[in-house]
């Protein structure tokens, strides 16, 4: 993955002065300073008040987010002339997938040259720094560390990430801990057993594990049901700005609480809008964080607002379309009810428990595609990601067993003793005494994979007057499949 | 004794109101919910469904002793799958540690309780849920919870599985009766019968067996 960082991007603008001391303002932090503010002690990030105190006859002007997109627009074209689903940031910070272009272009020393070029012919040399390496976090830093016009490009991304500081983290109060353990470096906290990390620090401490050890959050592929894109048509085509903006935050609105209804929220969105000459533009917008409604719909009128400006919606907006993928159900938007410090605690008791029991004991499951109930299910530790299913749950499973799903399902096949008379279940042995079966369904045939040698076994649901069974019958025996407790 | 009565029902249609609302025995912050009844008789998945409601806002546990615990069936009954973490705890030493630390943090817990946990334990475990105010329901797979733990204690007399008849249909339903009774029940024993048909939570079948048993004693 490349990075693709314009570290002045902010002061790019048409009134911003050059040769003289500027700076450019948001949310009273500075966000960026002219080289001549720099030299008298200006850096980003500082607030507005030590910077004009730094520097006092500073032209001081407020951040144009919208303004800033649209003229970033030209240069996400351009990489896209290159490699298609760029994913924008914010203006000035992009990424572009790498791993299906490489071996198009040549290599990928051609083509990080080649995106070198595209960008320096769409905003001018020497402007820009990219970073190429396994992942967005690394990448991310590895543009930082490069220099204007010559790409870092990171062959050992683990050995790369060593070497930086544990603020790069970004979390503050977990950094200030880690730098009190002594433990300094990237390099240092990757050392560590995961085990134990996540065991003291709970889910932040495990996602700056991965981090640090190069794992990037594992972006889910797109298999998104469609019925979560939200999208919307209009029969007067969207001429206005005002009407753009009210119909793109009617449609975000849409879309968070229907992610919000399943419990995740979307790290990435495309954008696509169709013109009234039937053009139709599209663009990838990401962000580490989850996105809520407000900074989705920032993006979304940011984007909205540069086609039309720039001409590329031509007889307005017809119909637009939001499609939200890579999904997480971290740092999801709170609803008014949810209480953050409730979650903070249940994630620490979590974590005790995790630390008594040891990690396998303490888990999360997700549905998965199966015939048996068991195989319904698939685990993972608390605290880890889910990953996509093996099997695809939304998979018709032919001859699954139906609803309701056992209460009590064994881990391993547990050997259940049925007694028969002309081929009807008779009685059942439970622990020491026989117990009649009152009625039955069954036999349901699951004809197993024959190249992998799974044999063919036949479902019976038994009712006695201690419970109802789900057993499963195969030539060696009958074993236990759920309890319908 | 549980009485088993399978039977075909024909599509009859039921006015059903959900579990949590109405009945006084839903999961309430500092009260402790016993589950008692023989195996077999639902109640591991009554159990489950009382998490549903919490599940919507926050995280709910379900503390495992048997390892067997199906979270699908969770699921069915409406807890929200994010939110739901299964803690599995065999050891009965172990238990009551980390049943207390969770009660630290998490406000919903169902919990099934190892035979051979001591009184006093429970007793103090049961004080440490009140003064977190957790919401608590405990499955006792030994002996009954000792006097004074429970707020309202769930009996499970009865159940009628639906659906099967010698080979044929499947299982499409249950309704299983309950007895509460407790304090939280103001010395009342109320008799009350849900039904269960998988896609939901379970619902309560109004006025049908909720005749009141009589007053209990001590």
């Amino acid at each position: 993955m490349a990075c693709v960082w314009f570290p002045g991007w902010p002061l790019e603008r048409a009134d911003a002065p050059s040769g003289e001391c500027c700076l450019i303002v948001g949310e009273a932090v500075v966000v960026a300073a002219s080289p001549e503010a720099e030299a008298a002690g200006v850096r980003r990030g500082m607030s507005r008040r030590e910077a004009e105190g730094r520097c006092p006859g500073a032209l001081v002007l407020e951040r144009d987010l919208a303004e800033e997109a649209r003229r970033f627009d030209p240069v996400v074209e351009a990489l896209e002339g290159l490699v298609p689903q760029v994913e924008v940031v914010e203006p000035g910070l992009a990424f572009v997938r790498m791993a299906g272009a490489v071996r198009y272009y040549g290599g990928e020393r051609s083509l990080v040259e080649r995106l070198v070029e595209e960008v320096d012919g769409a905003a001018g040399a020497g402007r820009c720094r990219i970073g190429v390496a396994d992942g967005p976090f690394a990448a991310r830093w590895a543009a930082v560390g490069a220099v204007p016009g010559a790409p870092l490009v990171v062959s050992d991304t683990r050995e790369f990430l060593a070497g930086l500081d544990v603020s790069v983290l970004g979390y503050d109060d977990l950094v200030s801990v880690f730098r009190w353990l002594g433990v300094v470096t990237l390099g240092e906290l990757a050392g560590l057993p995961r085990e134990a990390v996540a065991s003291r620090f709970g889910v932040i401490g495990l996602q700056a594990h991965r981090l640090a050890s190069g794992e990037d959050r594992e972006v889910v592929p797109r298999r998104i049901p469609g019925e979560w894109a939200v999208e919307e048509t209009f029969e007067d085509p969207l001429q206005l700005l005002d009407q753009v903006a009210f119909a793109a935050r009617r449609l975000v609105a849409g879309l968070v609480t229907a992610l919000r209804r399943e419990g995740v929220a979307c790290h990435r969105v495309l954008i696509e809008a169709t013109a009234g000459d039937g053009g139709v533009r599209t663009r990838v917008w990401r962000s580490p964080d989850p996105f809520d409604e407000q900074a989705l719909a920032d993006r979304v009128w940011w984007q909205l607002r540069a086609w039309v400006e720039s001409g590329g919606a031509r007889g307005g907006i017809v119909r637009l379309r939001l499609d939200p993928f890579d999904l997480s159900g971290e740092g999801r938007q709170l609803t008014l009810l949810e209480d953050t410090s409730a979650w903070v605690e249940a994630e620490r008791a979590l974590a005790r428990a995790q630390a008594l029991l040891g990690p396998d004991a303490v888990l999360q499951a997700t549905p998965q595609g199966g015939r048996m109930p068991g195989e319904r299910v698939a685990w993972r530790r608390w605290g880890e990601e889910a990953r996509p299913p093996e099997r695809d749950p939304a998979a018709p499973w032919p001859g699954a067993t139906p609803p309701p799903c056992p209460a009590l399902v064994p881990p391993d096949p547990t050997p259940f003793q049925v007694e028969w008379d002309g081929g009807m279940p008779v009685r059942v042995r439970l622990g020491s005494r026989w117990e009649s079966v009152l009625t039955w369904s069954g036999p349901w045939r699951v004809v197993g994979r024959w190249w992998k040698e799974e044999p063919p076994f036949d479902r019976y649901q038994l009712v006695t007057s201690a419970g109802a069974f789900l057993v499963a019958v195969s030539g060696e025996g009958a074993y236990l499949a759920g309890v319908y407790d | 004794m549980a009485v088993f009565l399978p039977r075909v029902e024909q599509g009859e249609t039921r006015r059903a109101v959900p579990a949590e609302v109405p009945l006084g025995f839903s999961l309430e912050p500092g009260r402790i919910l016993e589950l008692v009844g023989s195996p077999g008789s639902g109640l591991t998945r009554l159990g489950l469904s009382l998490l549903a409601g919490p599940s919507r806002i926050l995280p709910v546990v379900a503390l495992d002793v048997r390892g067997w615990l199906s979270p699908a069936a969770a699921w069915e009954t409406g807890v929200v799958r994010e939110h739901l973490v299964v803690v599995r705890c065999a050891d009965r030493r172990a238990w009551l540690r980390v049943t207390a630390a969770l009660c630290e943090g998490v406000q919903a817990i169902y919990a099934e309780v190892p035979a051979g946990i001591g009184d006093q334990d429970l007793r103090r475990l049961a004080a440490l849920a009140r003064a977190r105010g957790v919401r608590m329901a405990l499955h006792p797979l030994g002996a009954r919870l000792p006097a004074g733990v429970a707020h309202v204690r769930l009996r499970g007399t009865e159940v009628w599985w639906e659906g099967l008849d010698r080979g044929h249909g499947r299982l499409a339903g249950r309704r299983l009766v309950l007895e509460a009774s407790g304090k939280g029940m103001a010395g009342i024993v109320r008799r009350v019968e849900l039904e269960d048909d998988g896609a939901g939570g379970l619902r309560v079948v109004p006025g049908l067996a909720a005749g009141a048993g009589g007053r209990a004693v001590g």
